[in-house]
């Protein structure tokens, strides 16, 4: 490792370290606007100029010794830009010269040339890396008058997101380099050259990248700033709340900035497990759902057919009788349905609530979903290791992403696979039955039929042991039943797999051979693999055979990630809101009704005589029956709320503490930043509340033949989330010593601000991924992990036969948009923009076929379903598929794999 | 018996008449109200350019400075169709709770357009607390002419790009 002096500092750093890097190690701050420790060094600013020397080397080789016996040094006859240069042995470095703070005068002198200075009006001043470089190192005053300074564009809209200040920019390009490293959105660049040189947008709809709010963090001056922030106050009146993002199943770790009971805007906070410093326009934008005029604010009773306002006590008391009522007369009568938006806390209680008071198992939290089997129980035993780090897998390992679409449905999960395999050299290999972006970054991009997914695994399976690469040591000590599972496996050779998958047969035994060889191996399986599973038992046993011939399990790096759809859809799984999973994913003895079940369908009357609706919707996806007892507990008055008996006002996460588990199983933990609005009153005390009456009540009812457990009312006493988390930590294994104390271990915050109420003279930086290695959330360990000595089994089940091509013309593949057409987005104008018109995609050869053109307005018909879309045909699905997105206007509830046909309007 | 001092009281007796014919010191306020120094801080005012636009730009400078945190300054973002003052941004709220206010003049010193003065109003006496927070509108000086109030659409758009003074063009026409 090369040594270096660094104002007579003397520093270890390894081979390839910048002195800008080497620097920060040893405390000596060199400044700089164009690099960024997340970004490639380009040099362009020069600021970060200081002097450099190398030891004297004389005619023999040998360092040369100056008058005092030290190593001569020759230094350089310029000075060298510090984030560009690689520091050598020997290196020595000076900062703190007269000709180094002489250029860097200079150098902000010269930025300061076309720079307005309008500080006072500009969004980031007060936390603007030239406002305060300027004040550290730049000339006091202005040789300029600034009627002479060169004045450029000051509004120009650059997408619907972000503004573009041109006076303001200082070409360090750091956006442009942004888009092209990190996001690979390549829509940002440079047009024209010198004074003329100017940021502008290459894409159609302008700045078209669903992480451009990145740019705003990242620039070092006001140039680019958020449309929805913009002038709305300054960043030192706004309050930073840690918190984490309540959209998708990554929960990237946000700041919450509030002014006046408001979220004013959202910015990431570092986690280099989780979101690192990014997160996507959806977690950034989508917040005003939070103080929208149409949340609810009062309790509601229904009464003379009217919902009308009422006070907690009537609602709540109204609720625990008719409850009371109707479990005196069957427990079973009574279901629930909790969305998986809520927090651990909420759902805990709620499974609680129904399994120890109700004494029903009528729960389900997959409301909405046209996936029911999610491979909980796979991810329960062979969960991918702790420890493991999307976004820093190295070359040695291989990862499957499998019927999964990241840059949809996780997008910063995508950022952070990009990452592991631009950056670190991870060997992916992406599988699906369409191309996604994520192919981009494969080593290998298969594209299997939908409808064949065992076959394309069972062909990795076969290839493996084909080639006699599976793990002999691990098969031999910890599976059982693998002689059988051979023996089932004979008749299906790679070949005949990999017809029917459409897959070369070559193209797997290649995947199998990275698969086998590779010393890590991961699977990320997202939702078309789970509609695959649901299709197919096959599939799952076909997943976990694959990680257990090959023993890559029980390690970091190593295992089963589920990449689900929503923030707490990991949480809903654990706490057990299934009708036969019990805490802890446990099984339960008696298994209640599925979402589904209690639904029923339209022309049947409803299986629930009382149902108990929390953070979700049914009745939005059409053949909702209402039952003749209906509480609805929400953020609004959502369509199932407008047919409720009952309707319980929510807090929003932004209003109170409470911990999601993300889709890699990280707890982590969000805190209250806003007041809440109105009555509004944290879920797990609405249901601790009702709790508290029903067993009040029932101490005399019941015999404690249904209802195990101690009901006592004092066993519902919750101060406050944290006290609901402490009984989890002490009763739910997987959960254990999981409190808050210990879950905001490590949480990162900004740089305290200088101003108001914080005197302090730190400047304040955001998004400046100056912590490497520094996670937060504590991550479950699966059994594969915790238990050394478990034996696994494999099961063999015999794949279904996908239909063939001409039975069945095209099949229906379902997906999701980022920005969907739900309640939370349409909160927020300035992303309307981005939420697709429902469409459809479809393969060039099949719209030829069809005479479909792009854009074409068509009729798509399945199961006595009829619906008008417009048509893509832009290549990304292959051909006898067809794709459309289920969480746009009027496509909910779509049957993965069913038989379409398409017309012409 | 001591023969009185007759010395002694003609004196103190030349003081009395001789104050008796001297103008007096009080004034009878509040008919009558003496003028205050020239940098005597009372309450403040929102200055206004000479076009009539506002010279608060909604920067929360003044707030930032106060240390009495009497400051509150909601700023918003502005048009060339609805004019307040010079730049983009624009105090939406501008309220002061004078019952905080130390009179202490920081506000004046942060403010880089000179928008805040603390003038020689100091008859700052209220029924109840709430009436003590003035707003933007009793904070505002009046425009020029009436025509020239605040917002209103410029004459020449696009005029006036910088907030902060000395600017050209940073006063219309």
């Amino acid at each position: 490792m090369p040594q270096v002096t660094i104002d007579n500092k003397k520093v270890e750093v390894p081979n390839g370290t910048l002195i800008v890097e080497a620097a920060k190690k040893v405390g000596v701050e060199i400044p700089v606007f164009c690099y960024h420790p997340k970004l490639q060094p380009v040099g362009m600013c020069r600021m970060c100029l200081v002097e450099v020397g190398t030891p004297k080397r004389g005619k023999d080789g040998q360092i040369e010794l100056d008058a005092n016996g030290a190593p001569a040094i020759a230094w350089m006859p310029k000075l060298q830009t510090a984030c560009t240069t690689v520091v050598s042995d020997g290196m020595t470095v000076r900062t703190d010269t007269a000709q180094v703070a002489d250029a860097r005068r200079a150098i902000v002198e010269f930025l300061l040339t076309s720079h307005p200075l309008d500080c006072p009006i500009c969004d980031k001043g007060g936390e603007c890396p030239l406002q305060n470089l300027t004040m550290a190192y730049g000339p006091g005053q202005s040789r300029f008058p600034v009627e002479s300074k060169f004045h450029n564009a000051k509004r120009v809209p650059l997408g619907d997101l972000i503004m573009l200040d041109r006076e303001r920019c200082i070409q360090c390009s750091r956006c442009v380099r942004f888009q092209d490293e990190i996001a690979d959105d390549h829509v940002l660049g440079f047009a024209a050259r010198g004074r003329g040189l100017e940021i502008v947008t290459l894409s159609d709809p302008p700045f078209d990248s669903k992480f451009s709010g990145n740019t705003i963090d990242i620039c070092p001056v006001g140039a680019l700033t958020s449309r929805d922030f913009r002038l709305s106050a300054r960043v030192w009146e706004v309050r930073d709340y840690p918190s984490v993002c309540a959209h998708c199943s990554v929960g990237c770790n946000i700041l919450i900035g509030e002014r006046d009971h408001a979220i004013k805007r959202i910015v990431p906070r570092e986690n280099a497990s989780v979101n690192e410093i990014w997160t996507c326009d959806k977690g950034r934008f989508v917040h005003h759902f939070t103080v929208a005029p149409d949340r609810l604010t009062t309790p509601l009773v229904r009464k003379n057919g009217n919902l009308e306002p009422a006070t907690w006590n009537e609602a709540l008391d109204l609720v625990a009788s008719r409850f009371k009522e109707i479990k005196w007369h069957d427990p079973n009568a009574i279901g629930g349905l909790a969305g998986d938006r809520a927090s651990n806390e909420d759902l805990y209680l709620f499974q609680k609530l129904f399994r120890q008071v109700i004494g029903s198992n009528n729960l389900d939290h997959r409301v909405g979903w046209s996936v029911t089997n999610t491979g909980a129980d796979s991810v329960r035993v062979y969960g991918a290791g702790v420890g493991t780090n999307l976004g820093a897998l190295d070359q040695n390992v291989t990862a499957l992403v499998f019927g999964a679409d990241p840059e949809e449905e996780q997008p910063v999960i995508r950022l952070r696979l990009k990452r592991s395999a631009r950056t670190f050299g991870a060997n992916l290999i992406v599988a699906n039955g369409r191309v996604t972006k994520l192919a981009k970054y494969a080593k290998q991009s298969l594209v299997y039929q939908y409808g064949a997914e065992a076959y394309f695994l069972l062909g990795l399976i076969r290839a493996i042991l084909d080639e006699r690469l599976e793990n002999r040591d691990f098969i031999a000590t910890r599976v059982q039943n693998f002689d059988a599972f051979a023996t089932s496996l004979e008749p299906y050779t790679v070949e005949r797999c990999a017809e029917i998958c459409h897959v070369k047969p070559e193209k797997i035994r290649d995947a199998a051979r990275q698969i086998a060889q590779s010393p890590n191996f991961l699977i990320l399986y997202g939702r078309e693999a789970m509609f695959a599973q649901q299709n197919d038992v096959a599939v799952a046993r076909a997943l976990a055979a694959l990680l257990l011939i090959t023993g890559h399990l029980g390690r970091a790096n190593n295992g089963l990630v589920a990449l689900y759809p929503h923030n707490n859809s990991t949480g809903a799984i654990d706490f057990g809101v299934l009708p036969d999973g019990g805490v802890g994913r446990t099984r339960v003895e008696r298994r209640g009704l599925s979402a589904r079940e209690m639904l029923g369908r339209s022309n049947e009357r409803p299986s629930m005589r009382a149902l108990y609706v929390m953070a979700c919707d049914p009745a939005a996806d059409g053949n909702f029956v209402k039952p003749e007892f209906l509480v609805v507990q929400d953020l609004f008055l959502t369509e199932t709320a407008r047919l409720a008996d009952v309707v319980l006002p929510a807090q929003s996460f932004a209003e109170r503490d409470g911990t999601f588990t993300n889709t890699e199983r990280r707890a982590q933990l969000f805190r209250a930043a806003l007041k809440p609005i109105g009555e509004a009153k944290p879920d797990w005390w609405i249901i601790a509340e009702i709790a508290k009456r029903l067993v009040s009540g029932l101490q005399f009812q019941v015999s404690g033949s249904q209802v195990s457990g101690n009901l006592k009312p004092e066993t519902w006493n919750y101060a406050t989330a944290s006290a609901v988390m402490d009984e989890i930590a002490a009763t739910v294994s997987l959960y254990k010593g999981m409190t808050y104390a210990a879950l905001a271990e490590n949480v990162k915050l900004p740089r305290p601000r200088s101003g108001q109420g914080n005197p302090s003279e730190q400047p304040t930086e955001i998004a400046m991924g100056e912590l490497e290695n520094i996670s937060s959330g504590k991550v479950w360990a699966s059994v594969a992990e915790s238990d050394a000595r478990a034996k696994f089994e494999l099961v063999w089940s015999e794949p279904s036969r996908p239909l063939t091509a001409d039975s069945r013309p095209l099949t229906l593949a379902v997906a999701r948009s980022l920005y969907d057409g739900g309640t939370l987005v349409s909160k927020t104008q300035i992303v309307q923009a981005r939420v697709p018109a429902p469409f459809v995609e479809i393969n060039s050869q099949d719209a030829e076929q069809l005479g479909i053109a792009d854009g074409a307005r068509v009729r798509v018909s399945f199961d006595m379903r009829v619906i008008e879309l417009d048509a893509r045909v832009d290549g990304h699905v292959p051909p006898d598929a067809v794709l459309i997105p289920n969480n746009l206007d009027g496509t909910a509830a779509l049957p993965m794999g069913a038989r379409v046909k398409i017309e012409k309007v | 018996m001591a023969f009185p001092d007759l010395g002694a009281i003609l004196k103190g007796m030349s003081v009395t008449l001789r104050e008796m014919l001297t103008p007096p010191v009080t004034i009878e306020y509040p008919k009558v109200k003496k003028p205050v120094a020239a940098r005597f801080r009372g309450r403040h005012e929102l200055k206004r350019h000479d076009n009539g636009l506002e010279k608060c730009i909604g920067c929360s400078l003044c707030a930032a400075a106060c240390p009495t945190d009497a400051i509150y300054v909601e700023p918003a973002e502005q048009t060339d169709a609805a004019r307040y003052s010079p730049g983009e941004r624009y105090a939406k709220r501008y309220e002061i709770n004078l019952l905080r206010c130390i009179y202490c003049g920081f506000c004046e010193e942060a403010c880089p357009t000179g928008a805040i003065v603390l003038e020689h109003q100091y008859e700052l006496s209220y029924y109840d607390r709430r009436s003590a927070i003035i707003t933007k509108e009793g904070l505002l000086v009046q425009p020029p002419a009436p025509e020239l109030n605040t917002p209103r659409a410029l004459r020449d758009p696009g005029n006036l790009y910088s907030a902060i003074p000395p600017i050209k063009g940073g006063v219309e026409e």
